[in-house]
């Protein structure tokens, strides 16, 4: 399958999916109009590796700096899709980046990781 | 006359604390634009980045919530199809604090399901909003509210006192409906 690359926007992430490597990386702000836009694509994406790669690893790694309330839901969404992933036999490894003084990024990474049960999670203090 | 009668309105925004007001049609590019003056004027005023960030976020959703639910609205062809919602934004300082208002008109029909959400909001301590956004958070969503729920949770949880709101009729069909968030 090909690579995902979608350059950011005013509004959205920039997302960087190698295949090869097994590497999904959002990073920058997403507040777009209708987050199934920018969403939309990642899933289908993420679907088409989980479904290929089997037992393969996959690294996630989320570097955003904001996001508004509909993009939460999401990102809730592929925290739920990585789990049962990882719990059906994948790698699974989550970093979620945050800058140290910004309090809000930091809650949001221990509150999407604490349904986690088979996914290998890492909050990465940056900057 | 003219520079009078202007700087009178001036003068009355700046003597309420008021940062800035957008009062119109609002839409995403809008929204844009307010929004980075707006962490802009904050940051060289050396406001920390956490609070920058609540009152950014609280006016994200609440111009996001004109866009999308304002019952007054213009929809039409300008090259592409266009929807125009039309509401208002207002951000100021009042005794060390930030506060957001926004106000736009709502569908009579769509009052008492608004008011019961803010309601339930308002009765909620921190611990149970937060618990509330990540029910919301994995829940489908609710039909026609393209988000709505989740958006005022949003709001409450960056609040620093309950929201207060109002709603005031217009007519038979509609009503005024205002909010004000305090950071």
């Amino acid at each position: 399958m090909d690579n995902l690359k979608v350059a950011a926007t005013e509004r959205s992430p920039e997302v960087d999916f190698d295949f090869e490597r097994g590497v999904l990386r959002l990073r920058g702000e997403s507040y777009p109009e209708d987050a199934s836009t920018v969403f939309g694509p990642v899933f289908a994406a993420l679907e088409g590796f989980l479904a290929d790669a089997g037992r393969r690893a996959i690294e996630v790694e989320f570097d955003l700096t904001y996001f508004n309330s509909s993009s939460a839901k999401a990102l809730m969404n592929m925290f739920q899709m990585l789990d049962n992933a990882a719990g059906a036999g994948a790698a699974v490894t989550i970093s979620w980046f945050f800058a140290p003084d910004d309090d809000t990024m930091k809650e949001f990474g221990e509150d999407f990781s604490e349904d986690l049960e088979h996914v290998s999670f890492k909050l990465v203090p940056v900057g | 006359m003219l520079a009078k009668h202007y700087r009178s309105f001036k003068q009355d925004l700046d003597q309420r604390g008021i940062i800035f007001s957008f009062s119109g049609y609002m839409s995403e590019e809008i929204l844009y634009s307010l929004g980075n003056a707006l962490r802009q004027k904050m940051t060289i005023e050396d406001a920390d980045v956490t609070t920058v960030k609540k009152v950014f976020s609280v006016f994200v959703e609440q111009a996001q919530n004109i866009i999308r639910y304002s019952a007054d609205r213009l929809a039409g062809h300008v090259g592409k199809s266009v929807e125009l919602s039309s509401g208002m934004v207002t951000i100021g300082t009042e005794a060390d604090r930030f506060f957001i208002v926004c106000a736009n008109v709502v569908l009579a029909g769509d009052v008492p399901r608004l008011r019961e959400r803010l309601e339930r909001l308002r009765g909620m301590d921190r611990d149970a909003i937060k618990a509330y956004y990540k029910e919301q958070l994995r829940e489908a969503p609710e039909e026609q509210s393209r988000g709505a729920t989740i958006g005022l949770i949003e709001i409450a949880r960056r609040a620093s006192e309950p929201i207060e709101f109002d709603f005031e009729p217009i007519d038979d069909d509609l009503f005024f409906f205002c909010m004000k968030v305090s950071i």
